[in-house]
């Protein structure tokens, strides 16, 4: 890698802070993303309206949700795949006015679908909030058969539906939420370097 | 700057102080096509010295055969609007600079809002053809004095339908904005021009509804401030300009004929932005460009509409 160089693609996180002139204030969370909802409500317990959403595809992950609930009496509607939750939240924002503030926590293969549908509402992205928890694992959009792999962990990756190897850069599109891949060996056919876990 | 020589080709009384002008290209041909909320900046001469203001175009954005614009007399005004109202005729020949867009709707917004102020109607017209030919949703919120300060009212009926609603503030009083952006869908963008206190009302309530400043658009035409006069030095021109109270920074070094960059010479675009080398007193900011942090270090000055208490200053122009 060179030093002191970056891809002004690549999204740069931060971590969740209330805006606190919202009006309504709209969360969306994923696993270990559930510890960035909890760190928000002990910021403070907000005066406004919540609505929250928790994506636990196992019970592990529910524990959050349960202090939260606990701690501050809000309902949380849990989901058990990103598409229902994903459906849950469009029926959702059919009733959100202007004023409502977004936060999203979790793996990118949540933050980048969530932000999408928001996008698809009119909400602007650089107003959706947006925490990375747990596993770094990228969605990588393979150039070539222009397909999706999802928790890629390994640069050099193969892709699942045309078998290239593929290199993963570091160049985003909001697009479609993932890195592009592009095959390894394009210029010295069958020269492919040893795969390495860069997205543990 | 590159100019466009104009005629006046009509000149028509639209409301209280409110005149509309039409302008064609000298030589007959058609004028540079422009978008919606695009303004000109029209050069005056006025006993001597040039004047610069700067007026929305108010379309059809499908004409470009004529420009359309309108002023309003301002009862404190430095000249520029007195003389358009009283010595610009048919006939007149104008000088204009190339249509620059400042305040041009979002296209990716799901609804847009409209609010206007008096003679801050203007941009709209011409956004309203825009609106109209790409078919999204919007409503317009047009505001005004009484009956008789109620320009292109017909006009707006024609235009919008049951879009455009309309505040004679003797009537129905103060439009109300919190009520207006409490509940506007998501994806929704606000625009407003009028006088300062309305669009800095408006942006203020705004902030406080939590709606995000990037959906929150505004245009003021400001007047340059008056004040204290002082002497500006040039460093690259070598030269010195001295600025009376009554004119700008930018007015007084144009006159001396110094080639002084601008854009919207109302203090909103940045394009003016001068280094202050050195002030032997303090500045006076009157723009909505800088930042806070950039006033405390007090080292740059947009001189279309700021000035200074001291009597001496440097700038790297
Ligand atoms: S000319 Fe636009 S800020 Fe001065």
């Amino acid at each position: 890698m060179e030093r002191g160089y970056s891809i002004k693609t690549k999204p740069i996180y931060g971590t969740l802070v209330w805006q606190e002139n919202a009006t309504h204030h709209f969360l969306v969370v994923a696993g270990e993303g559930g510890k960035a909802l909890l760190k928000l409500f002990q910021q403070m317990v907000p005066k406004q309206a919540t609505t929250i959403f928790y994506l636990a595809e196992d019970d592990a992950s529910k524990k959050y949700a349960d202090t939260v609930q606990k701690m501050t009496g809000e309902t949380i509607t849990i989901c058990d795949s990103l598409e229902s939750l994903l459906d849950s939240v469009k029926t959702a924002l059919e009733n959100c006015y202007m004023g409502t503030q977004f936060y999203v926590a979790g793996e990118e293969g949540l933050i980048w679908p969530v932000a999408k549908t928001l996008s698809e509402f009119g909400v602007d992205d650089r107003n959706v909030f947006k925490e990375q928890t747990g596993s770094l694992a990228r969605r990588v959009f393979c150039v070539h058969c222009e397909t999706i792999n999802e928790n890629v962990h390994h640069d050099i990756h193969q892709c699942g539906t045309c078998g290239l190897n593929l290199i993963v850069r570091d160049h985003f599109s909001r697009h479609w939420g993932a890195y592009m891949g592009f095959m390894v060996d394009g210029e010295t056919p069958g020269e492919i370097p040893a795969a390495q876990e860069v997205y543990p | 700057m590159s100019a466009l020589k104009v005629k006046v080709t009509a000149v028509e009384e639209v409301a209280e102080h409110i005149k509309h002008f039409s302008l064609a290209a000298l030589d007959g041909k058609p004028l540079p096509y422009f978008s919606g909320g695009s303004h000109v900046v029209v050069s005056m001469d006025i006993n001597g010295r040039t004047h610069r203001n700067a007026y929305s175009l108010m379309g059809p954005t499908s004409d470009n055969s004529q420009y359309q614009i309108a002023v309003r007399k301002q009862e404190k005004s430095r000249g520029g609007s007195v003389f358009m109202h009283e010595n610009v005729t048919p006939g007149t020949e104008l000088e204009i600079s190339m249509p620059t867009n400042l305040f041009a709707i979002h296209r990716l917004a799901k609804k847009h809002i409209l609010v206007a102020g008096g003679i801050g109607i203007t941009p709209f017209l011409s956004q309203i053809t825009d609106l109209n030919r790409i078919g999204h949703d919007y409503e317009l919120h047009y505001a005004y004095r009484s009956a008789e300060h109620a320009a292109f009212r017909e006009q707006i009926e024609a235009l919008c339908g049951d879009k455009a609603f309309f505040y004679p503030e003797n009537e129905t009083g103060r439009l109300n904005i919190t009520e207006l952006l409490s509940k506007q869908p998501l994806g929704s963008h606000v625009y407003v021009c009028g006088p300062d206190p309305m669009v800095n009302g408006l942006e203020l309530i705004a902030k406080q509804l939590g709606w995000p400043s990037t959906a929150v658009h505004s245009e003021k035409f400001l007047a340059p401030a008056s004040g204290e006069p002082f002497t500006v030095s040039l460093l690259q021109s070598n030269t010195e300009v001295v600025i009376p109270g009554d004119l700008s920074m930018l007015e007084a070094m144009e006159e001396a004929g110094v080639d002084a960059p601008f854009l919207c010479r109302g203090g909103a675009c940045g394009r003016c932005e001068v280094e202050v080398v050195e002030c032997d007193g303090e500045l006076v900011h009157h723009d909505d460009y800088l930042s806070d942090a950039e006033r405390v270090a007090a080292n740059k000055i947009l001189p279309c509409v700021s000035r200074a208490n001291c009597s001496r200053m440097v700038i790297n122009l």
